[in-house]
């Protein structure tokens, strides 16, 4: 029977062959693309409102049932995180993240919960950021009592097992050591104390004092404090019943152990620093540089047109400007480009970043400032803008591909308070982006590109990159308008300037 | 015609197979649709509705393994070269574009007979750095003025990065590729009504490619060897770890090529490496989203059917590793902590002994994993550890590791490891434990499909070694493994004269630490050590230093662990003073 089969199987797929052949060779291939023609896509992005549902507790949820696989994606989005540290325990917040899943519950002992989930193929996780923490699990659907139990233990009535907070404490010390290591890391922190100040809570670096001043009893605090259905976002999706899911959720939330504070709003207070070039001493064979400008937050009136105005500038990979030049043109860098995100709670700095070869590094950093200058003063062309527009509304759907990313996006989305500030944020998106123009770029880049306030940190092999190369010679004074400061490397446990 | 009827057996016969298969496997089988084009071309298609996107992608199977000495970084440097265009795509004008590549090739090839005198000096000493722009020759000098007046001519007709402009414009993002030891993949995700764009853009690139700007691209590679291996804390070590690793083998230079091969690849071995393996007979095209399949396979028998195949038949890569004979060790001081990578060769992918060291591995891993509980909770040498089998298309390396605990050193978890690795020769694992692992690989079939992109993904992973086919045999086979099948694997090829051990200590600032037994320490704790091993060289009084003995020996025990190993090396230093006291 299966010969048969296979028989006939072959024929039919042989004719197909043959017919396939003769009707696409009736149509000519044209030697441009843009000659192609193509049926529009319609794409509606899904509604917040359709997912969202408020608890009793407090607790906001969204919620997206989805058969497809026998999996269910759950995660607890906690308002709170390291700003919250007290003075002297910074790491706590880290710690007690680290620890909720990791630390005991009252029924079993970390090891033998790590057993557990392992055996049942389960993936808990938890931890705490700067902004906000999660409690995240990922489970087949047939074990959910089990998870729900388990989870519910974590959340409310974590036991913070003191050999595990010792353990922990060690691997992060372990950690602090290498800070110093890669040259990634050490322009990353500078340039943070560059952009915020010393005493923005996002530079209270962790010491391995505050590390070990941290008790148990400091962990059960921030819990009690800031674990709290108050500051639930949740966002669950996968292999259930709604209803039934929501009665679970409830079940966890409700009678809560703690009473719990609402997480306070997140500091603003920055300090930019003064602009000129910085340099870390350090040696290795390619630089690394980041150029800074002061930022904005997602909700200024000037987003969507910085967005475009980046991308042209150097956000849009291959089709913009910094890549092209640096990296394409001059062979000067493998990655060079820019980012001006919106800040979710404060602004972020504007930053355009590559590494190039020591002798390289003043060229290459040359050639963004000079990018960054014609941006400001000549207007961006016509083919320029309309790829940059492309790029976000066409790609649109991108952001909704799979039920687990609707939901985490809509809980974000809620964290940052753009839920409540603009329920059709992304119904008006692809408008907006579009009304962006040729004068609104160049009005955006004006306004928010400042070169006097340009600073630029280096790290690397400080000799090398002042040589310069005999054929591009950079002055590193005349880089920008300010002064040239070295700046120490730091001590990675206390990190207090070395020498 | 044979070669038709041959697919469509084979395919059937694996159809069958899998029929007999199903039964106890959790996850979904992936519902591949395959066919070959007229070129011999290979098709997969997976439908997937869920956005209205498509990935696809291809693969490519040339990887650095089919290179050799003197263009190591070539297939790599290929994938870089793959964005640059077609004659339509890239220039205002494809004729004269084409006449200056040319005339940018005879200059090229005068400069090389220039860097061939450079390299020369440089063996004879007379220079330091074929880097260096001062050490130049004179003659290239001028070639070079030559070769970038011609740059700024092609540039005037260049329409920069156009092929990224026409996807990025559709609205396609996240084109990139990759190069491995086995393989070259290239992808992107387009919107679903952009399905006829993606077999344009792919096929043009494929039939008629332009290396315009290859010489600057050659540079970016470079910059690329220094971001991900030179300037890295561990990158050049890991370099030198393999290729001591493997002796013989092809897998023994870096992807990304040595710094001496990267920037003498010409352009006449691209093209030659280029019409050679990037034949249709050679590739496979990979399609997952929102399409139909038959209008796909239409598009892309249209498209890339045109592609001429190739003419030579592929070389294979005959030179195996020789079976190795003894232990080999390296260590390194690196800005990087403490740290042990132990790898041993082990089968290639598709063998099953293959898959009985992926359970061995797993059965190590994780945090209820054997390593966590022995070296990190119960010995307390490391603050992490790890285990993994990876299966290569010609070869594999099993591999553990860790960071040692700071009173530890390398050593400690080293031995810590072959403690584990003993226990799995001598005795069989629970089932309970083997159960475990199980579960695990089960749920990995259930968690597959996660997107699209993640789906093409694999595909042209699974495509590369061998066939997508064992995406979806590869768990049950897997869950097939018995504890027997671990222990005769632990035996056969966990062993000494099988395995390449690094040992990292820590490079304290500038100076290397002068005395051995403060290896592994940090700075810090350098410091307390050296200072007090100058007091007990002073010291001359016996009785003393022998009280100060008994008494740290007492305090041992109720010292912390911190204090521990710093105790134990300062308790070593009293006892050699004492010794030298006692001649």
């Amino acid at each position: 029977m299966f010969r048969i089969f296979n028989i006939k199987k072959r024929y039919f797929l042989i004719i197909a062959a043959t017919l396939v052949h003769f009707f696409v060779h009736a149509q000519e291939i044209p030697d441009r693309p843009e000659k192609l023609k193509f049926s529009p896509l319609v794409y509606d992005p899904p509604n917040p409102v359709d997912y969202r549902v408020e608890l009793s507790s407090g607790a906001i949820v969204y919620i997206y049932p989805d058969r497809e696989r026998p999996l269910i994606d759950l995660s607890f989005n906690i308002r709170g995180g390291s700003y919250l540290d007290p003075d002297g325990k910074e790491g706590l917040a880290g710690m007690t993240g680290y620890l909720m899943a990791r630390g005991g519950i009252p029924s079993k002992l970390a090891d033998e919960l790590d057993e557990e989930l392992e055996f049942l193929a389960a993936r808990l996780s938890s931890n705490f950021g700067g902004l906000n923490g999660s409690v995240s699990l990922n489970l087949l659907s047939k074990d959910v009592d089990r998870g729900f139990e388990i989870l519910k233990a974590v959340l409310a009535a974590p036991s913070f097992q003191q050999d595990k907070l010792d353990l922990r404490k060690s691997q992060v010390v372990q950690q602090l050591k290498k800070r110093n290591d890669d040259s990634s890391s050490i322009e990353s922190r500078e340039r943070n104390f560059l952009a915020y100040g010393d005493n923005f809570w996002f530079n209270r670096y962790l010491t391995d004092v505050s590390i070990e001043s941290i008790r148990r009893e400091d962990l059960l605090e921030f819990h009690h404090k800031w674990v709290h259905p108050k500051n639930f976002i949740i966002s669950v999706s996968g292999d259930f019943d709604r209803d039934e899911m929501l009665n679970r959720l409830n079940r966890v939330l409700d009678s809560w152990p703690h009473k719990g504070q609402l997480a306070p709003q997140v500091p603003q207070q920055q300090k930019y620093g003064k602009p000129g070039v910085y340099i870390v001493d350090k040696d290795v064979n390619q630089g690394r540089v980041s150029i800074i400008m002061p930022g904005i937050r997602w909700d200024h009136p000037d987003y969507y047109a910085i967005q475009i105005m980046n991308d042209i500038l150097g956000g849009g990979g291959f089709t913009s400007r910094i890549t092209n030049r640096v990296r394409s043109d001059e062979g000067l860098a493998y990655s060079a480009r820019s980012s001006f995100p919106g800040g979710a709670f404060y602004p972020i700095v504007f930053r355009a970043g590559f590494q190039s070869k020591s002798r390289t590094v003043l060229y290459a950093a040359s050639i963004v400032l000079e990018e960054i200058d014609k941006i400001i003063k000549e207007p961006v062309n016509k083919e320029e803008i309309l790829t940059a527009k492309k790029s976000f509304i066409d790609t649109f759907p991108n952001n909704f591909s799979s039920s687990s990313q609707i939901v985490s996006q809509f809980a974000s989305d809620e964290m940052i308070g753009r839920f409540s500030k603009e329920k059709d944020y992304w119904g008006k998106y692809r408008d907006r982006i579009e009304a962006v123009d040729i004068e609104a770029v160049q009005l955006v880049a004006k306004k928010h590109l400042n070169l006097d306030k340009a600073i630029v940190l280096i790290v690397g092999q400080k000799q090398s990159i002042i040589d310069g190369h005999p054929d591009h010679p950079v002055n590193l004074k005349r880089l920008t308008s300010g002064s040239v400061q070295d700046l120490p490397i730091r001590n990675p446990l206390s990190m207090k300037p070395e020498k | 015609m044979n070669n038709h009827l041959f697919y469509l057996i084979h395919r059937f016969i694996c159809l069958l197979c899998l029929f007999a298969c199903t039964g106890p496997v959790y996850g979904q089988q992936v519902d591949v649709k395959e066919r070959t084009l007229s070129n011999g071309m290979k098709l997969l298609m997976l439908e997937r509705h869920h956005s209205p996107t498509i990935a696809g992608g291809w693969v490519v199977r040339v990887g650095s393994v089919n290179e050799r000495p003197g263009i190591t970084g070539i297939a790599h440097l290929f994938e870089h070269m793959m964005f640059k265009g077609t004659p339509a795509i890239g220039t205002k004008d494809a004729k004269r574009d084409a006449e200056i590549i040319n005339e940018q090739e005879i200059v090229r090839d005068a400069m090389r007979l220039e860097e061939s005198k450079m390299r020369l000096a440089l063996r004879r000493g007379e220079i330091n750095d074929l880097e260096k722009a001062e050490n130049k020759t004179p003659r290239y000098r001028e070639l070079e003025v030559k070769f970038n007046e011609l740059i700024k001519n092609q540039r005037e007709i260049l329409v920069k990065n156009e092929f990224d402009r026409i996807y990025t414009t559709a609205g396609a993002s996240g084109m990139n590729a990759f190069t491995s030891n086995d393989m070259t993949g290239y992808f992107i995700t387009v919107p679903a009504n952009k399905l006829e764009m993606w077999t344009w853009m792919e096929s043009e690139r494929l039939l008629r490619p332009v290396f315009r700007e290859f010489y600057a691209e050659r540079d970016v590679v470079f910059e690329e060897r220094r971001m991900r291996t030179e300037s890295t804390p561990l990158g050049k070590f890991q370099e030198s770890l393999e290729a001591l690793f493997w002796e013989s083998h092809p897998y023994g230079w870096p992807v990304i090529g040595w710094p001496s091969d990267i920037p003498s690849i010409s352009k006449a071995q691209a093209d030659e490496f280029y019409s050679l393996y990037y034949a249709p007979q050679n590739i496979t095209l990979v399609l997952v989203g929102d399409f139909k399949v038959e209008e796909a396979e239409g598009l892309c028998e249209k498209y890339f059917g045109r592609i001429p195949r190739g003419k030579k038949r592929i070389p294979e890569v005959v030179t195996s590793e020789v079976a190795q004979k003894v232990e080999k060790r390296m260590n390194a001081e690196a800005e990087a902590n403490p740290q042990v990578d132990i790898l041993w060769h082990s089968p290639a992918a598709g063998h099953p002994d293959a898959r009985a060291l992926k359970v061995l591995a797993a059965v190590l891993s994780g945090r209820s994993g054997r390593l966590h509980k022995s070296l990190v909770l119960d010995k307390e040498l490391a603050t992490t550890a790890f285990a993994q089998q990876m299966s290569r298309k010609y070869a594999g390396m099993f591999n553990v590791g860790g960071e040692s605990k700071d009173t530890k050193t390398p050593g400690d978890v080293e031995n810590g490891i072959y403690d584990e690795i003993s226990r799995l020769k001598s005795e069989l694992v629970s089932d309970r434990e083997l159960q475990k692992v199980k579960n695990n690989f089960a749920a990995i079939a259930v968690r597959r499909t996660s997107s699209n992109f993640h789906m093409l993904l694999q595909l042209i992973q699974y495509e590369g070694v061998d066939s997508w086919k064992a995406i979806n045999t590869e768990i049950p086979n897997i869950l097939e493994v018995e504890a027997e099948d671990i222990q005769r694997v632990a035996r056969k090829y966990l062993i000494k004269e099988n395995r390449t051990v690094a040992t990292y200590t820590r490079k304290a600032g500038v100076k290397a630490p002068d005395d051995p037994s403060l290896a592994g320490l940090s700075a810090d704790q350098q410091a307390v050590v050296r200072r007090i091993s100058k007091q007990i060289k002073l010291e001359k009084n016996k009785e003393s230093l022998e009280q100060q003995l008994k008494t740290m020996e007492e305090q041992l025990g109720q010292a912390g662990e911190k204090q521990e190993g710093l105790m134990k090396i300062i308790m070593i230093k009293i006892a050699e003073r004492l010794a030298e006291l006692s001649k």
